[in-house]
């Protein structure tokens, strides 16, 4: 695992209507961390990721994705080589056999034709093969995606980052419509893939009981700050406490 | 005081009160003689009554009204699918999905309203002055509005696909018009589709309405035994054109049944 910084932050901020959601931000990620982002609700966890993500624009600040300024890929699809997404397993197309909403993750490597070709006859089948193999669901294929379920949708959902391959993998609250058994195994398989792959994962989560078992570095948010980012190892019992408590108003 | 308070309960009982005194008001205004409905019409409304019970089941009747159903349908269809080719590349233009440009969207929906805004018999009215009384005519005059209407109910279902989805493509690098085929199309497609069905049962309605710009069809045949004044052979067809709506509805819900599995 080397040290190299795949991920730069400097003094981002963000405001929707004169609403400070993210202050003067920054942060530095090393290739290969494994990070949760902590935080409660409001505190500016999603805005980051989208931001990471270029679905929002900083009003301020520079952003570096391995050292190249994130404004200099305009490329949709040089982005997506760059950084890949899964969020709760609503972003599936459920009309769609799985199969395509595998291949999906291929899109930034196809041209229109090929894509259109794929829904009739799927192109690179043994990317999907292989990557629902992977995640254990190999047998789904060919099913229809409404008829999953939320378990195996978010399955798909991994399948389809594995066939996307980023550097750097966002995952925001991925568990959090999920009973704790699933939650779990969802959480351990994202982990796992990751590491495989040589990837870099942030995951925003609103509990903290997964930390201790999945993490290597904790960062927390509040009020659109970094309240603490620490090696999971440094991360005490109150500092946890402190982050979601009410009465402290950072 | 208490008497505001009563309105603000019964405010909605009071106007229909008022309603009905209007309207109990009005019939006082009606001359109510003899006038009033053409006399000689009673024994014609008997004689379309009698003819319903009692229609013409003739074998040689049936014959053309099985060629006849066929040929309406055939022109529906035929309508509908041009219909369908206007609706699919106005509708996504319209709906911004491909292009941003508010120009493009604002000027395919305007072109859309046009195009629904004249009804079907004005437009044929408007062909058989440009092309004469052929089949192409009438086929033109029904997709043209159809498919204005088609357009502008594609574009709502494709506006109304939920941004979960579309951003999450966005995000694995999806061009607009992958965008297109991998979220929108499949998102919306069984909704277009049963809106289609419908619209091709309107079709089927029309096109036999039209039938006076030189569509044959059901329509036709039933302008000339109108003309000939016989009603059974009238009803007949009727029935034809009732059970070929009926065959359009069990057909697209096979379809949907189909596609929800």
């Amino acid at each position: 695992m080397t040290s190299k910084k795949v991920l730069e932050l400097k003094n981002i901020s963000v405001a929707f209507d004169s609403n400070k959601v993210l202050s003067n931000l920054s942060l530095s990620i090393n290739n290969g961390e494994i990070i949760a982002l902590i935080g409660p609700s409001g505190a500016g966890k999603t805005t980051l990721i989208n931001i990471v993500a270029n679905i929002i624009q900083p009003d301020s600040g520079e952003m570096l994705i391995d050292g190249v300024p994130s404004i200099s890929i305009n490329n949709r699809k040089e982005y997506a080589k760059k950084i890949g997404v899964i969020r709760q397993q609503f972003d599936l197309i459920n009309q769609l056999p799985v199969i395509h909403n595998v291949l999906a993750g291929r899109l930034n490597q196809w041209g229109v034709l090929k894509s259109i070709l794929s829904l009739i006859r799927p192109q690179e089948k043994y990317l999907a093969k292989n990557a629902l193999s992977r995640v254990g669901i190999i047998d789904k294929m060919f099913e229809k995606t409404a008829n999953l379920s939320g378990g195996e949708q978010q399955r798909v959902a991994l399948a389809r980052l594995l066939v996307q391959n980023p550097e750097i993998v966002l995952a925001d609250e991925p568990v959090s419509s999920l009973d704790p058994a699933r939650a779990n195994s969802i959480l351990s398989l994202l982990v796992d893939l990751v590491k495989e792959e040589n990837q870099t994962l942030i995951v925003s989560l609103h509990s903290v009981e997964y930390l201790k078992k999945y993490f290597t570095r904790v960062i927390a948010m509040r009020d659109g700050k970094i309240y603490f980012d620490l090696p999971i190892d440094k991360v005490k019992e109150e500092d946890l406490k402190a982050v979601y408590d009410l009465e402290v108003t950072s | 005081m208490k008497i505001n308070k009563y309105l603000e309960l019964h405010k909605r009982g009071i106007l229909s009160l008022l309603l009905l005194g209007a309207f109990l008001l009005s019939l006082t205004y009606i001359p109510w003689s003899s006038d009033l409905i053409h006399a000689g019409g009673r024994s014609t409304i008997n004689e379309v009554i009698r003819s319903f019970f009692n229609p013409d089941l003739s074998p040689h009747l049936l014959r053309i009204g099985f060629i006849a159903s066929w040929q309406t349908l055939a022109y529906a269809v035929a309508s509908i699918a041009l219909a369908l080719i206007i609706a699919i590349f106005l509708g996504v233009l319209s709906s911004g999905v491909l292009f941003e440009s508010v120009f493009i969207k604002t000027f395919c929906r305007g072109l859309l309203g046009f195009m629904r805004a004249i009804h079907e018999l004005i437009w044929a009215w408007l062909f058989v002055a440009a092309i004469g009384l052929s089949p192409l005519a009438a086929m033109f005059a029904l997709a043209i509005p159809y498919g204005g209407i088609l357009g502008r109910i594609f574009s709502d279902l494709m506006q109304d696909v939920e941004t979960p989805q579309i951003l999450a493509l966005k995000t694995s690098g999806a061009s607009p018009m992958q965008q297109l085929f991998y979220g929108y199309f499949p998102a919306s497609f069984a909704n277009m589709l049963s809106y289609t069905m419908y619209r091709l049962e309107c079709a089927v309605r029309s096109s036999s309405i039209l039938s006076f710009v030189g569509l044959g069809g059901l329509g036709f045949q039933i302008q000339i035994s109108l003309s000939d004044l016989k009603y059974n052979e009238v009803w007949t067809f009727l029935f034809f054109l009732v059970i070929l709506v009926v065959l359009i509805d069990i057909w697209s819900n096979l379809l949907r049944r189909r596609l929800s599995q």
